[in-house]
């Protein structure tokens, strides 16, 4: 159990993460390569805000979640609505270029500090099975639950997020039937930071918050790809796959190739499968 | 008409000699330069800006104290952030803006490389916290070191071990892949089975965040004690998962630019400091002798930007250093004859370590003295546990 309860936890940041990636590239074909700088920057805001709201954690976190809100919108805004038109690859590299940004504000604005984030205590919780998991392990996997189960209901049953599909198979036929294209596009890239955000609040709370911890962001792309870039049911199970690939080899193989297995998974998923396991094959293809 | 030309270009020769003259104590008001080179920005800067902050407030009382030999000393800092490559160019830089001797460095990967380069150049360089081989004997040209040189705090590593279980039992070091904690983990053993202790290790990728499931495969290994050789930033992260997956013995932190407010983070998310222990070159800022307490009330005349710990003890030392160095070279002062009187060096660190820095002609780094500590949950703090332990020569020695 005590295994389970690791990779559980491993594969809900990752889920976190891989979610944010595959609402991006439903909503506009884009692979975003900075989610996972995005995610410690949530981390770094997170704590900051800490400082400005007198120590209130429920205050910081409104404050953390309006910023990252803000944060996505602007980037379309200012950055990828200016691509529209433009090949698939050149939004990807603004991307990269986006992520390169970010590491250099962590340095300027918090001094590449490592630190952990003061939230949740050191107490252990320790169930009948004998898995011991701490408070910020458990809210990390209910909250991936949580993202996951709203994700769901919202474009399964409002009507933004009706649209946003519609925006996301046929974005000129959506335009025509009165869809606020730019609007949804948006939205989308703020749903995709607050998760990226929140995952960074939890994984440097009871991780360690620094800027190394950015290649997390490569194991959510994995866990995208793997499951298929356009389905987030994918998004879910490749995290799963990832968590367990990389708990496994540190367990049994080596600690040190712990690092490579998301590299590895990643080559042959393109190699065996490139459109993922729920993914569809065309649109994958077309990558 | 003609006089009153003379007297105008009479007035503009007076003014000009005087502008252009030296005027007496010119000289005497010269500043003594040196280099400092550590990495402000980067990867590690957690772990070395307190070493430049230390050195910095041992410089500045020292001015206001009127300098060395009647001149001030200037401190030209440069940030490496951690880049062989940048470390290298910036002391090219400061030995072209004057520098006689660069102090500082950051991790181990810059320094081989600074002391080739220096060595051209007849400027001696001083390194601080962290050091690298060259270091030790037989003494190198110019490379001198007041740090911790990892093959000599992996053999202490093992060396304390019978202070803490008995023997036979198992220890696993854990550290993070690179040259340097190779070598760690590599002397650690080799003097823990010397001992007659049972040995094992786990070595995580370097860009390691989420030490859990290290953890896990660490305590699947049925340590009774764990020792870690890592900086600041990881013993944050790996206290607590050790913690967090059940292992509660001891723990051995070695202190490679970790400061005491670290510890004291990793307890507090770890829920417990018991079992925790440390072992350092430089005194613990918890304790209570007169050197620490004027390390502390310099840096609250001048302030710091972090927290006071052991490393700024590590840069304050360094400047002690850089002090008596600059005083017995006198005034002129050139990197040759730095380099002839650092290599005869003795200093009295008043007890910020075990014992006197001493290089001499032969050996670049001298005897070093280790202190252990446990945390003592009552007091909040670091208590030292038994006496200094002398270290003056490798069990086995660097082929």
């Amino acid at each position: 159990m005590e295994f389970v309860a690791t990779f559980v936890v491993l594969a809900s940041t990752y889920a976190l993460l891989a979610a944010g990636i595959v609402i991006l590239y439903r909503a506009s074909r884009v692979l975003n390569f900075a989610h996972g700088e995005l995610a410690i920057i949530g981390g770094y805001v997170f704590l900051s805000m800490t400082g400005f709201a007198g120590g209130s954690l429920p205050l910081a976190f409104a404050g953390a979640l309006a910023v990252s809100l803000v944060t996505g919108i602007a980037i379309y805004v200012v950055v990828m609505k200016r691509l529209t038109g433009q090949p698939f690859y050149v939004a990807i590299l603004v991307t990269i270029g986006i992520g390169i940004l970010l590491k250099s504000l962590i340095i300027i604005v918090w001094r590449a500090r490592a630190t952990s984030i003061p939230i949740g205590s050191g107490t252990v919780l320790t169930f009948a099975s004998g898995a011991r998991m701490s408070q910020l392990d458990l809210a990390t996997v209910l909250v991936a639950i949580a993202f996951y189960f709203g994700l769901y209901l919202f474009y399964r049953f409002s009507r933004l997020g009706i649209q946003a599909r519609g925006t996301a198979e046929n974005p000129l036929l959506a335009s025509q039937r009165g869809v606020n294209v730019h609007f949804v596009l948006a939205l989308s890239w703020a749903i995709a930071v607050l998760g990226a955000s929140v995952a960074g609040i939890l994984y440097g709370g009871r991780a360690l918050l620094s800027p190394q911890g950015v290649v997390v962001g490569f194991s959510g792309l994995t866990a995208a790809l793997v499951g298929g870039l356009d389905s987030l049911l994918g998004a879910l199970l490749g995290s799963l796959i990832v968590a367990l690939a990389e708990y496994l080899t540190i367990q049994y193989l080596d600690p040190i190739l712990g690092e490579a297995v998301p590299f590895i998974i990643l080559l042959l998923a393109m190699l065996l499968r490139p459109w993922g396991l729920f993914g569809t094959r065309e649109e994958i293809e077309r990558v | 008409m003609r006089g009153l030309r003379t007297w105008i270009g009479l007035g503009f020769a007076v003014v000009l000699a005087t502008a252009f003259s030296v005027p007496p104590g010119v000289e005497a008001s010269a500043p003594y330069k040196i280099g400092f080179i550590t990495d402000l920005s980067g990867p590690f800067a957690e772990s070395f800006t307190p070493t430049w902050e230390g050195f910095e407030l041992y410089i500045k009382a020292l001015n206001d104290r009127g300098g060395v030999n009647g001149h001030q000393v200037q401190v030209m800092i440069e940030d490496d952030r951690t880049s062989a490559v940048r470390t290298v160019a910036l002391a090219k830089k400061l030995v072209e803006g004057g520098a006689i001797a660069i102090f500082g460095l950051s991790s181990s990967s810059t320094h081989r490389p600074t002391y080739e380069e220096m060595e051209k150049v007849s400027v001696p360089v001083v390194t601080g916290f962290s050091g690298v081989q060259e270091a030790l004997p037989p003494a190198k040209p110019y490379a001198y070191s007041a740090g911790t040189v990892f093959e000599i705090s992996g053999e202490v590593g093992g060396e304390i071990l019978p202070t803490l279980v008995p023997q036979g039992s198992k220890v696993v070091g854990i550290t993070v892949d690179t040259v340097g904690g190779r070598a760690l983990l590599k002397t650690n053993k080799a003097v823990a089975e010397k001992l007659g202790y049972k040995w094992d290790e786990v070595i995580v990728p370097v860009r390691t965040v989420d030490f859990t499931p290290y953890a896990r495969t660490l305590v699947a290994k049925s340590p009774d004690i764990v020792i870690g050789h890592y900086g600041a930033e990881q013993n944050i992260g790996v206290i607590p998962a050790l913690r967090k997956v059940g292992y509660t013995g001891p723990y051995v932190v070695a202190v490679y630019g970790v400061g005491e407010h670290a510890v004291r983070e990793a307890i507090q998310k770890a829920g417990s400091g018991k079992n925790l222990y440390t072992f350092s070159r430089y005194i613990s800022i918890f304790e209570d002798v007169p050197a620490v307490q004027q390390v502390k009330a310099t840096a609250k005349k001048y302030g710091t930007t972090k927290p006071v710990s052991t490393m700024h003890v590590n840069g304050w030392v360094m400047g002690k250093i850089a002090e008596a160095t600059l005083k017995q070279c006198g005034w002129p002062c050139t990197g040759e004859k730095l380099d002839k009187v650092l290599s005869g060096l003795e200093i009295d660190t008043e007890g910020l370590t075990g014992g006197p820095i001493r290089f001499t002609a032969t050996d670049h780094y001298g005897t070093s003295f280790w202190r252990l500590y446990r945390w003592d949950e009552a007091k909040d703090a670091l208590v030292p546990v038994g006496e200094w332990l002398k270290k003056d020569k490798l069990i086995f020695p660097v082929k």
